[in-house]
């Protein structure tokens, strides 16, 4: 066993060597849940309410689907209340404003119990922890519990959980042809592509359509438009209208020189 | 706590849309009157705060939660002390995503 680190718990990862480190690097990565490869875990903040609704995928392994993705680590911030120590957790029930959650923090060291002893009723504090569910039930297992001392950390919390609601969601309509992170960058990006990889052109053809502008069009944009706008060969962009169209992503309105973006932007 | 029902964020205007209900403020404490106290909201308007816990010096900032009963004015069950330094600016934002575009990850 490792010599206890007391440096706030980041290092308690390292010790216990359960978890890759980059996973405790959880505020930046609270939003940029962007890479969802198997390979990086995925800390999301969210708020109870949002755990309460989350779509349960899998009753056997727990699998929760929140705006798209399943996080593999949560963080919340709420209230404790009904704090209960016993040998081998502490538990307690989390309040947050937007509902309630209950929370077990498993003790096997001094390093987890003193951590646990500052935590009182009433308090605010920050957990990571993974969500599960049992019987039914939903509850979290928290890996770290700290209390707020800096109270804009509430606001910080909430404006996390929008920020990565946003983020997450705004992910999920995108068409999956590269990884994520790139899809923001050739969304913006000017048609250089003269190499015309299909992939490229097809994103920004499905980005022409999902701009407010177009989805707010009751019978969406014409194939003309779409070849003015971004200046390619009119077969190119038939070809990628013929893709989107096929796999759902835009659908044709009043002949088929119309096509509108079938997700609600 | 009452747990059964989620406390909705508010700032002086919107403290009026949820009258009855349960809600939570963060005030700045201008003055101590007797068992009420009168706090700044977010949005810079005055106020009152009726209930117990009234140990929170002026001018410190202090979340409020309880029931909504008058246009400026709470009956608190709660009041937390969050000290001196609090950016009410960006509270005050947070009360109006949550109420507004974002109103479903929080209500």
């Amino acid at each position: 066993m490792y010599a206890n680190h007391y440096d706030g718990g980041a290092s308690h990862f390292h010790g216990g060597g359960f978890m890759p480190s980059q996973a405790t690097q959880t505020p930046d990565q609270a939003g940029s849940s962007k890479t969802r490869s198997s390979t990086t875990s995925t800390t999301v903040p969210l708020t109870i309410k949002q755990i309460t609704e989350a779509f349960h995928l899998n009753d056997e392994r727990a699998d929760f689907l929140i705006d798209g993705v399943e996080p593999s680590l949560v963080k919340l911030l709420g209230r404790v209340l009904n704090k209960a120590e016993r040998v081998t957790d502490v538990s307690f029930l989390l309040d947050d404003g937007t509902g309630s959650i209950e929370v077990t923090r498993w003790v096997s060291d001094s390093f987890d119990t003193d951590e646990m002893t500052k935590i009182e009723n009433g308090m605010y504090v920050v957990l990571i922890g993974k969500l599960k569910a049992f019987q039914g039930k939903r509850h979290i297992g928290a890996h770290a519990v700290r209390p707020v001392q800096d109270f804009n950390q509430i606001t910080l919390h909430f404006m996390e959980c929008i920020h990565a609601h946003l983020d997450n969601s705004r992910k999920a309509t995108a068409v999956p042809a590269t990884t994520s992170a790139m899809n923001d960058m050739r969304a913006y990006q000017t048609l250089n592509v003269g190499t015309g990889a299909s992939g490229d052109i097809r994103e920004v053809v499905l980005s022409v359509f999902q701009e407010p502008a177009s989805l707010a069009r009751e019978n969406g944009l014409h194939v003309n438009e779409i070849i003015r706008r971004l200046g390619l060969q009119e077969q190119k962009i038939r070809e990628a209208i013929e893709y989107h169209v096929e796999v759902g992503n835009i659908y044709s309105t009043i002949d088929d020189d119309h096509y509108k973006s079938a997700c609600n932007g | 706590m009452d747990t059964s029902s989620p406390t909705v964020f508010v700032n002086g205007e919107l403290l009026k849309l949820y009258m009855g209900r349960r809600v939570r403020t963060v005030v700045q404490v201008i003055r101590n009157e007797g068992g009420a106290v009168v706090g700044q909201s977010t949005d810079n308007q005055q106020l009152t705060v009726k209930g117990p816990n009234q140990s929170v010096p002026v001018m410190h900032f202090m979340e409020v939660i309880g029931v909504a009963d008058g246009p400026q004015s709470i009956r608190a069950e709660i009041c937390t002390d969050f000290g001196s330094n609090f950016d009410m600016a960006s509270y005050n934002g947070l009360c109006k995503l949550a109420n507004g575009q974002f109103k479903n990850l929080f209500l």
